[in-house]
């Protein structure tokens, strides 16, 4: 059914008209909007949010486009040199730099974002699920009245105050307690260890992300239908085959999602990890043993918060919205990775 | 797609009969095992929460004291030359403000339309995608991009003109301006679950009332989603309150707020502040001021607004829930 | 009614708006200024000197960010005052204009923990360029271990006047840790008795570290002013042209005024 198309104002309406000037811009703005007015209007609004977007991909790209241009589209990406040298090279160059002073090899920052990413989502995924499972299935109805708050409340906590936890506590904790004068002594000609480092970034960013993959994991568990769990236990399954092999296998997809979106958080997190990450541009190396989880490094999002003074330096400001396009083109892949994981559940008409 | 905020599931809270007794009897070692991981796991999440909150909540009691609250802070290298947080506690007011004055409008409306026209079909796809893009994008990448556009001379009349003829491009309408974007797919999310829950029948019976679909929007459907609404807003605040990335990028950080100009409220839009986050940041070991006690009683207030808007959420929910 | 009020009041807003416009971009009282975060406090002294005496007429914003920020600010407009810390470069935008206020002098400083009389130059390149990296290779240290060597990010000027002046041209090692201001690295050192930095003479002189004499002088004002000492610089605001109104009148308060002298002799030393 449709509703009347009645495009006519109402009656009051041509009264006001007729009023005084300023009284005549009031009625105008009275006057109810007639359908055709409406959709127009809410259209356009509608579509203003989508040209931000746009403008948004336009304009990081083209203030990248320096950086691009002189390093090659691909090559920038790669290893060659210290990068904190090269940013710091870029800032002393003046307002109209030559090309080679956008020389650029950002490998340890996407290597800094990779690892923390990467790092954090996996631990964070085997403990929200295991965590979810908890709170659907076994939690007992008290003690799901406490996780339930307890999870709702970490995911809304500030990342500047898991950062400032991080940097007040952690760091000085790790420093004093599990780097020995000897780890120290052991690693000196190559880098300084101090507490802040891949440790304790992961530790942070593994409790920034994880609530959010509890809440998406819980509630795919919670759709899954309740005859799918039923037929299952009456066919002889005990409780946690039933959990293992039915709701979590059905729950896969969007189990998949959560990881792909707490990744897309855990890219863009920028000042909790720039307190707490040690902030050097610098490429732990795995062969060091147990050193490695405390040698310093900068994802890609904090380098931006920590440059971003030196923004006036044209090859700084193309260098930090180059970082901005690359995380920006992570997070729409990452974003169309996880409509596509979520199908498969959606197509078994379960609501993610 | 839909956009629904991730703890909104944990909302609904329909518990499913929990095992009784002796239930493991038969099961497998390694089933056991998994059941205690799942119980460690469940119970660790309950201590990290407490820990946190808990030792926030000492810290800020041991460092907080109304003088704090109600002095302006200053730039100083020693801690108690510092003063005290009551700016950063008004810009943070400021700025949640000025976000959700402009997300909610445009998210409603975008819901609205989205829900009740939706034509030309593509246009619609693309603004529910775009939307779920934004709700992706990392906030700093939000907050450079801020600074791009309130940098073009267009903009200089939200932020100022500096002597030198550069736009400053950062001020409380810029960063106000892209916390609205921060905010607004929260706000979307929760108006269009609010509209599609509304049956078609109310619709259809407004219309053959002779109402217009406008007129029913406005008389029928807006004041059934008002709980939507404020709940989205509620979170979109939430979010608001604790960014970093855009106030340090778009807000200018200072310490104080800086009013441009000598209109009284205008001009202090147009100039620059800090929030709670921003204070905290650069009062931590990794910012400029250092001054780590005074970095923890701002975190404790900031801890205290994001659990007064978590609560906020929380009780509009459970005022929803028996009307649905 | 209430729409009716409510539209009066949008109104209203857009006629403040209307007429708040230009007026904020009329009022030119504000002086901006970024930059070096060793002349910092001395130019926050100053600037607050300023507005006592001429109160209601000049308004200022500070920000640091480091040397080189305040020359990339100060050309591209942002500021109307950048802090530099070092001497005009051929490489530096075309256009500004370095006005010289002051003289600085910069030391080594270690954690009060360990109380190192005196580096000779060679000691102190072997410390920064990362050949010496254990205390107990460095005589007159009274600490032992791994040395810790807290720098500066590129966005300083002080490095490469370290490796000028007191380094014999050496670069520092890129195992520094890299600090965003002196502040910053004041409180690492003093919270750190491993760590060794360097410092503008106002944190050098805190508490909360130990300056190291160099070459036998020790790293102090006195010192400083008679040019005993080698590590000195000059402090200079910058502008993008010639600086003009409310900014070339504060410039030129603190170039000539008798007070802004007084002021510049107790942190830091006037010119001339």
């Amino acid at each position: 059914m449709e509703p009347p198309s009645a495009a006519r104002s109402s009656p009051l309406g041509e009264n006001r008209r007729r009023s005084s000037p300023p009284g005549r811009v009031f009625a105008r703005l009275r006057e109810p909007w007639t359908d055709r007015q409406a959709a127009w209007r809410l259209g356009a609004v509608a579509s203003l949010v989508l040209l931000i977007i746009v403008l948004m991909v336009a304009f990081v790209a083209v203030r990248a486009w320096p950086v691009l241009q002189a390093n090659g589209w691909i090559s920038w990406l790669g290893t060659g040199g210290n990068v904190d040298h090269q940013l710091g090279q870029m800032i002393a160059t003046g307002q109209h730099p030559p090309d080679s002073a956008y020389h650029l090899r950002a490998w340890p920052l996407i290597y800094g974002t990779l690892l923390t990413t990467g790092a954090s989502v996996l631990i964070g995924l085997a403990f929200s699920l295991l965590a979810a499972i908890f709170i659907v299935e076994f939690a007992p109805a008290r003690i799901r009245a406490v996780v339930v708050p307890a999870v709702r409340l970490l995911a809304a906590v500030p990342s500047v105050i898991y950062g400032l936890i991080g940097i007040l506590v952690l760091a000085p904790w790790v420093g004093s307690h599990l780097i020995s004068p000897g780890r120290k002594d052991s690693v000196q000609n190559v880098v300084q260890i101090d507490g802040t480092g891949v440790l304790v970034a992961v530790v942070v960013l593994t409790v920034m992300i994880t609530p959010i993959m509890i809440a998406i994991v819980v509630d795919a568990l919670r759709a899954i239908p309740p005859a799918w769990t039923e037929g299952a236990a009456a066919l002889g399954a005990n409780r946690w085959e039933v959990v293992w092999s039915v709701s979590v296998r059905a729950a896969r997809p969007a189990i998949v999602a959560a990881a792909v979106l707490a990744c897309a958080r855990a890219l863009g997190e920028a000042v909790g990890l720039s307190m707490v990450s040690g902030s050097r541009g610098f490429s732990p190396n795995p062969v060091d043993g147990i050193t490695y989880l405390f040698e310093p490094i900068r994802p890609l999002a904090a380098s931006m918060v920590e440059n971003v003074d030196a923004i006036n330096a044209p090859p700084v400001r193309a260098s930090i919205y180059a970082f901005a396009l690359l995380l920006l083109l992570s997070s729409l892949a990452l974003s169309i990775g996880g409509y596509v994981a979520k199908l498969p559940m959606r197509r078994q008409g379960l609501r993610v | 797609m839909t956009i629904v905020p991730p703890t909104a599931a944990l909302r609904r809270d329909a518990p499913r009969p929990a095992p009784r007794g002796d239930a493991t009897r038969g099961w497998r070692w390694s089933q056991r095992l998994a059941l205690v991981a799942c119980w460690a796991c469940g119970l660790a999440l309950c201590a990290v929460t407490a820990a946190i909150v808990v030792y926030m909540g000492v810290r800020g009691v041991q460092y907080l004291n109304p003088e704090l609250l109600f002095s302006r802070p200053t730039p100083g290298l020693q801690q108690h030359t510092t003063g005290g947080i009551l700016d950063p506690i008004v810009g943070t007011i400021v700025l949640t403000v000025i976000g959700i004055a402009l997300a909610v409008p445009l998210a409603v409306a975008a819901a609205v339309w989205l829900v009740e026209y939706g034509r030309p079909a593509p246009l619609a796809r693309a603004v529910e995608s775009g939307i779920e893009v934004v709700a992706g994008t990392p906030d700093i990448v939000i907050a450079i991009f801020g600074l791009a556009i309130f940098q073009l001379p267009l903009f200089a009349p939200l932020s100022f003109t500096a002597s030198g003829g550069g736009v400053f491009g950062r001020s409380f309408l810029a960063a106000g301006a892209m916390m609205s974007l921060i905010a607004l797919p929260l706000v979307f999310g929760a108006a269009r679950e609010g509209l599609m829950a509304i049956p078609t029948h109310v619709r259809e019976a407004s219309w053959a009332l002779g109402k217009t679909r406008i007129c029913t929007i406005r008389t029928i459907l807006l004041p059934q989603i008002r709980t939507n609404i404020a709940t989205g807003s509620a979170l979109g605040m939430g979010r608001i309150v604790g960014d970093t990335a855009v106030v340090v990028v778009l807000l200018g950080a200072t310490l104080q707020l800086e009013r441009q100009g000598d209109v009284p409220i205008l001009g202090n839009l147009r100039g620059t502040g800090s929030t709670l986050t921003s204070y905290v940041y650069g009062a931590s070991p990794a910012g400029e001021g250092n001054a780590p006690q005074k970095a923890y009683a701002a975190a404790f207030v900031l801890l205290l607004i994001v659990l007064t808007l978590n609560a906020a959420v929380d009780l509009l929910g459970r005022r929803k829930e028996p009307r649905a | 009614m209430t729409r009716t009020r409510r539209l009066a009041a949008a109104v209203t807003v857009v006629g403040i708006l209307a007429f708040a416009l230009p007026a904020g971009a009329s009022a030119a009282s504000t002086i901006t200024i970024s930059g070096a975060t060793g002349s910092a406090p001395l130019v926050a002294l100053l600037a607050k000197k300023y507005v006592k005496l001429k109160p209601g007429k000049v308004k200022f914003k500070l920000a640091q960010g480091g040397g080189e920020v305040g020359v990339q600010d100060a050309a591209a407009g942002r500021v109307t005052i950048g802090n530099a810390a070092r001497d005009p470069r051929p490489s530096d935008p075309s256009g500004l204009v370095f006005y010289p206020i002051a003289k600085d002098f910069f030391c080594f400083d270690t954690n009060p923990a360990n109380t190192l009389p005196n580096l000779s130059l060679a000691q102190a390149q072997a410390i920064w360029t990362g050949q010496v990296r254990n205390w107990e290779e460095v005589p007159g240290s009274t600490i032992t271990g791994t040395i810790d060597l807290i720098g500066r990010t590129a966005a300083s000027s002080l490095p490469p006047l370290v490796q000028q002046l007191l380094l014999g041209g050496k670069s520092i090692s890129p195992l520094a840790a890299l600090k965003p201001s002196d502040g910053l690295v004041e409180q690492s050192v003093a919270s750190d008795k491993n760590a060794i930095g360097f410092n503008s003479g106002y944190y050098a002189s805190q508490k909360d570290v130990h300056a190291v004499a160099f070459e036998g002088v020790a790293c102090n004002l006195q010192n400083a002013k008679s040019g005993q000492y080698p590590g000195v610089r000059n402090y200079y605001e910058v502008t993008r042209g010639k600086a003009t109104g409310a900014a070339s009148a504060f410039i030129n308060w603190i170039q000539h005024s008798a007070a802004a002298r007084k002021i510049i002799a107790s942190i830091a030393i006037p010119l001339n």
